[in-house]
């Protein structure tokens, strides 16, 4: 409890929230995430995948670009390292499923190396574009070294069992990626309440003084890098078992456009953000799609046969509004709306 | 008295600009010890060589055993010197709290492979860290602004957070850019009355950079002055206000 300007107890200070009401409502949102497949169909049970590793994925851009200010255009290609690696470990070298999905974090760190140290000395744009070209030459590697990676005919991956759970079941997989998700969940969150994530925003704020308080930049720098890609590694790995036949098309810029977006409206640095945004930018074109559904059939049809320029657009145009509007994202109104109640009535 | 700090011929060119000019002098252990000179002196730069920003062109600097002049600035916390920023380099967005546990940072432990699972050493770490934070929050009587964020605080306020943060790398040696220009006569008060305390209580010894020469005056012990790279005089705050080359570079200028 807090009594005035007096700490009664510091473990309680550290924890992640010494907020019932934020408890109560975590609670209750897994509780409702646990019942979902019993009241889904297929449809909803596959967008809610979608969701949770879109999600994953987003926490572990949201741990470099956000908490650590390194911008990063590269999503796409250690998703597909990630992705890759799960793949072929089980389609050409026979691993159990259980050893490839954690290989496919590890290759993904290792190859951000391949990034991070170059990067060392770049920020802003110039960082973004070096991430960019990583990915093109990912993907450029996974298309031509046909030997290795099947080329351009994809690869498929028969054996979807993992500790006796077969992920080709939907709400297995759906399960198990809400399992990965809250694992990924609490370890960003505990990270980000020790020094090390510490010095992720301590660099990304003020560097000059970062090293002043003893962070050395490159050690952490590269460990951002190291931890981010790790993350999105994993969720390359869950796509390899939700697609089950994976193939490099899947890995375009679009992709890591998305995750940026995913983050920007989000709320950049926010771990709950990025979840949040992940859930936005995944349904936003269902909505949309559904609201032209609505339309006279001549405009629908014109409109649904631009699906993705259409797709596109909207991801554009919802990262300005956030910047113009609400540059903490919605994470940032939802902490404003949390402000507003709780000081109510004196807060008009 | 034992000496802490020693500089010796120190210089820093900047393309043409001689920005600190052959500068040799040296810091006595528990000294409160203050630089000063007219803007563009080469203080600022003189504080950038002893926390190791970037390399001297010539000479040395030693703390102790340590060369400094061969250093790397992220090394600093752990010799034991803290600093504090003119232009203000705190951390906008984080709370008091946390701002001040970045300078802790050195003296803790949790890496990326334990800080996920918190529940263990990390956490055991983190509750300490959280304890000496409120130590320094006590000494610098700020306990009322501990959760919000330095962005929203008064500059003066935003300069005693640094100031803590600084504290909180638990220093031998604490360098001081300009602590209380911008800041109203109370502030400065409390300010000065800090220092002394830093010096007395924790017997850390303070190097500062001030132009407000009633502090100056007050609290020094000894105090050096920098026209244009050179040491023109090192002395006691009576021998320095005395000192006709001093006066000339105060006076001749404006
Ligand atoms: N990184 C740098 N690159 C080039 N020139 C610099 C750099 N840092 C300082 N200078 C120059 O060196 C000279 C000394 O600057 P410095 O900041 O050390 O002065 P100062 O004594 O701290 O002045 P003030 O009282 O205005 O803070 C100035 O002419 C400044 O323009
Ligand atoms: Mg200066």
């Amino acid at each position: 409890m807090r009594t005035g300007n007096h700490i009664e107890s510091y473990p309680r200070h550290i924890s992640l929230s010494d907020n019932p009401v934020v408890w109560f409502w975590l609670v209750a949102l897994m509780a409702a995430m646990i019942v979902l497949p019993a009241f889904s169909g297929l449809f909803v049970l596959g967008l809610a995948i979608r969701i949770l590793i879109a999600a994953v994925g987003a926490i572990g851009l949201n741990l470099l670009t956000g908490s650590t200010g390194q911008i990063s255009l590269g999503q796409s290609g250690f998703l597909a390292a990630g992705c890759y690696t799960t793949g072929l470990l089980i389609a050409d070298y026979n691993w159990p499923p259980e050893l490839a999905l954690p290989m496919s974090g590890i290759v993904a760190a290792a190859l951000s190396f391949l990034v991070g140290i170059p990067s060392l000395r770049l920020k802003g744009l110039y960082l973004a574009i070096t991430t960019l070209a990583f990915s093109f030459i990912i993907t450029q590697f996974l298309l031509f070294a046909e030997p290795i990676t099947h080329g351009p005919y994809g690869v498929r991956i028969e054996d979807t069992v993992l500790f006796g759970f077969d992920l080709a079941d939907p709400t297995t997989m759906y399960y198990f990626c809400l399992g990965i998700l809250v694992l990924v969940t609490l370890g960003v969150l505990n990270i980000m309440r020790t020094r090390v994530g510490r010095a992720f925003n301590a660099i990304r704020d003020q560097d000059i003084a970062a090293r002043a308080m003893g962070i050395n930049l490159t050690t952490y720098k590269l460990t951002a890098f190291a931890a981010s890609s790790f993350i999105v590694g994993l969720a390359g790995g869950l796509m390899a078992f939700q697609f089950r036949f994976i193939n490099v098309d899947i890995f375009s810029v679009t992709l890591a456009i998305e995750a940026l977006a995913m983050i920007i409206v989000g709320g950049l640095g926010s771990v709950a953000g990025a979840i949040i945004g992940a859930a936005f930018i995944i349904l936003l074109p269902e909505f949309v799609g559904d609201a032209i559904g609505l339309l006279p059939a001549g405009i629908s049809d014109v409109l649904a046969r631009g699906a993705l320029e259409i797709k596109g657009l909207l991801i554009g145009l919802v990262i300005i509004l956030t910047l113009r509007l609400e540059p903490d994202g919605l994470i940032g109104v939802w902490r404003n709306l949390k402000r507003y109640w709780s000081r109510w009535p004196l807060s008009v | 008295m034992t000496v802490l700090l020693t500089v010796e011929n120190l210089t820093q060119r900047f393309g043409g600009l001689v920005a600190v000019d052959n500068v040799s002098l040296d810091v006595e252990e528990g000294s409160i010890f203050s630089l000063i000179g007219p803007n563009g002196a080469g203080k600022t730069t003189l504080f950038n060589l002893v926390s190791a920003i970037f390399p001297p062109s010539e000479g040395k600097i030693m703390f102790g055993e340590r060369a400094l002049h061969k250093a790397h600035t992220h090394q600093l916390a752990e010799f034991g010197i803290g600093r504090t920023f003119q232009n203000l380099a705190v951390f906008h967005h984080a709370t008091v709290v946390q701002n001040l546990l970045v300078g802790l940072h050195h003296q803790l432990k949790a890496n990326i492979l334990t800080a996920p699972f918190f529940w263990g050493r990390p956490r055991d770490e983190e509750i300490k860290a959280r304890r000496r934070v409120e130590e320094i929050i006590d000494f610098l009587e700020i306990e009322h602004l501990r959760d919000l964020p330095v962005g929203q605080l008064s500059y003066g306020l935003q300069k005693r957070v640094e100031l803590g943060r600084a504290l909180a790398i638990a220093p031998r040696l604490l360098l001081l850019d300009e602590m209380v220009s911008g800041m109203n006569a109370e502030e400065t008060e409390d300010i000065a009355r800090f220092i002394l305390d830093i010096r007395d209580e924790f017997g850390i010894t303070v190097m500062m950079v001030e132009h407000d020469m009633g502090v100056v005056m007050d609290i020094s012990d000894r105090i050096a002055v920098l026209d244009r790279g050179q040491l023109i005089c090192v002395g006691e705050p009576g021998e320095v206000s005395q000192n006709p080359d001093v006066i000339n570079a105060y006076l001749g200028k404006k």
